[in-house]
């Protein structure tokens, strides 16, 4: 179909990263979320965030479009270092309005509860954000929304509501929603663990599609297969730090890192 | 039961007179009173403190006085009293203030926009708030947010809740008689004083109020069905088993 968009994604061959983050601390309140996470996440590549409940994972990835606001350190993403405001002190205390609306067109997020507009219809929800911040038409932003509709294999329920969609079909149109944005990275935040057990792998089937065109993505999970088998690289995060990281190979055979893996696996 | 008086032109005419004053007071205080009703939300929830709490202190007052006290209030309060500003009779405003359906419509409009804005808030506060935060997200601005996601979701909610309110306040007009406004309860009251009938009259105009909640009710009804995004279980005619 729609023959104009067979190109609409195309890996950037620039070489700087779609992520640099530099020292990020995070607190809500007295507690201290992220304690100085750096992390590269390179074009074209699929980075899995691991670790226990609590440990900040959540966090690290909603300060990639800046959901969350970090306290400190330095962001840089999709070419752009974010340009933070800060006191004398060096604490992060605001954010530029027009770059955030820049980044968030760039980096866009499946949330782990779909979180799709229960008043709009599939196509309505894919199409929204294409439509009202990058401002394309209604006709151009149709053909796209189509376009990843087909791809997450929702085409055909375009004109449903999402109430009546199953878990997995609402998390697939969420993808085609974030996908519709054409973003240079994409966030995964558990996309699957709210999802009945049978529906789980028509989800991660088309996550590992996306994994296999290059795209660029971070992704937090629970899913350790899945993980080790789509990710360039592993990042275990415990109490706000980087325990651990590297290729999938290198974490599963440090032993330091395997121990942590261990209750996960 | 004598009804011979429904072919006198006099008694037709009073009564539509009544009929079309009520139908034009319940558009104009529903949809005057429904636009208040979202500001009231928002000025609750997202104003600045004072401007929160003064319409927390409007919203209570309005809620907890009764409804002919203020139709009395402004009418005969507000509406004498501006009769005695110097030059008041010289300006646009001065027909208003001497039409006993402003006053009525004022009245309306204040009420419905101090009890739906509750309602509203409270639907707004129920929205989830990953909704609203895919919004962000996805790059929205908070204005885009709200008219394309926090308030239609809002409204969807408390559709059903509205539409009671809105029977509730065709059922509030016959107040108005009180102010020497023309509706039905008003033209009974005259067919009575004239031809000494009691029953009949207030008879018909039951009947005829009976008419319009049906027909008000089975439209709102409509809006509620075909509002996007309804559950498949709600997609009942009457909600009758
Ligand atoms: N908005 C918030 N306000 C206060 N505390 C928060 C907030 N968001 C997260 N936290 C706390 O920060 C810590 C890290 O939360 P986060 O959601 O990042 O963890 P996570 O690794 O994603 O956990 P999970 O696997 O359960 O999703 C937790 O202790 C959590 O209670
Ligand atoms: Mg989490």
């Amino acid at each position: 179909m729609t023959s104009s968009l067979q190109h609409a994604f195309r890996p950037r061959s620039s070489t700087a990263p779609a992520v640099v983050a530099n020292q990020l601390i995070k607190h809500f309140g007295d507690l201290e979320v992220l304690k100085g996470v750096s992390l590269d996440v390179p074009e074209g590549t699929v980075t899995s965030i691991i670790g226990a409940s609590g440990s900040g994972k959540s966090t690290l990835l909603r300060c990639m479009n800046l959901l969350e606001r970090p306290d400190q350190g330095e962001l840089a993403i999709a070419d752009e270092a974010i340009r933070f405001d800060r006191n004398p002190q060096g604490d992060i205390i605001g954010l530029d309005r027009r770059q955030l609306q820049r980044l968030r067109a760039k980096v866009t997020m499946v949330f782990q509860q779909f979180n799709l507009w229960p008043h709009l219809t599939v196509l309505g929800n894919v199409i929204e954000a294409p439509m009202r911040v990058k401002k394309l038409s209604r006709k151009r932003a149709t053909a796209l929304g189509e376009h990843y509709l087909e791809r997450v294999g929702m085409a055909d329920r375009r004109d449903a509501y999402p109430a009546f969609l199953s878990g997995g079909q609402q998390q697939r149109v969420a993808i085609a929603r974030a996908l519709a944005m054409e973003p240079r990275l994409l966030l995964f935040d558990e996309p699957t663990s709210a999802l009945d057990p049978e529906r789980v792998n028509e989800v991660l089937g088309v996550i590992r599609g996306l994994a296999d065109e290059g795209r660029t993505m971070l992704l937090v999970t629970h899913e350790m297969h899945f993980a080790r088998e789509v990710s360039d690289q592993l990042v275990y995060l415990d109490q706000g730090n980087i325990a651990c990281s590297g290729t999938p190979e290198e974490v599963f055979a440090d032993p330091r890192c395997r121990q942590f893996m261990a209750p996960a696996a | 039961m004598d009804f011979s008086w429904l072919s006198d032109p006099f008694y037709l005419g009073y009564l539509w007179e009544g009929f079309v004053n009520t139908l034009w007071l319940l558009l104009v205080s529903a949809v005057g009173g429904l636009l208040l009703a979202v500001l009231v939300a928002l000025a609750r929830l997202r104003g600045p403190r004072p401007l929160a709490w003064l319409v927390w202190a409007f919203t209570t007052v309005m809620r907890g006085t009764p409804l002919l006290v203020q139709l009395f209030f402004f009418y005969y309060g507000v509406g004498h009293l501006m009769e005695g500003v110097p030059g008041i009779q010289e300006t646009f405003m001065w027909p208003l203030l001497r039409d006993p359906f402003f006053f009525a419509a004022l009245t309306f409009i204040l009420s419905v926009g101090a009890y739906s804005g509750e309602v509203i808030r409270g639907a707004m506060q129920s929205v989830p708030r990953g909704e609203l935060e895919a919004g962000r997200a996805f790059g929205l601005s908070g204005f885009q947010v709200l008219t394309r996601l926090w308030l239609p979701r809002a409204i969807q909610l408390c559709l059903p809740t509205l539409t009671g309110e809105m029977i509730l306040l065709l059922k509030s007009i016959p107040l108005v008689s009180t102010i020497a406004l023309m509706d039905l309860l008003q033209a009974a009251n005259i067919i009575r004083d004239e031809t000494f009938l009691v029953y009949e009259p207030l008879l018909l105009i039951a009947g005829i109020y009976l008419a319009t909640t049906v027909v008000l009710t089975l439209v709102l009804r409509f809006v509620e069905l075909n509002f996007p995004g309804m559950q498949p279980t709600q997609r009942r005619w009457l909600p009758i088993r």
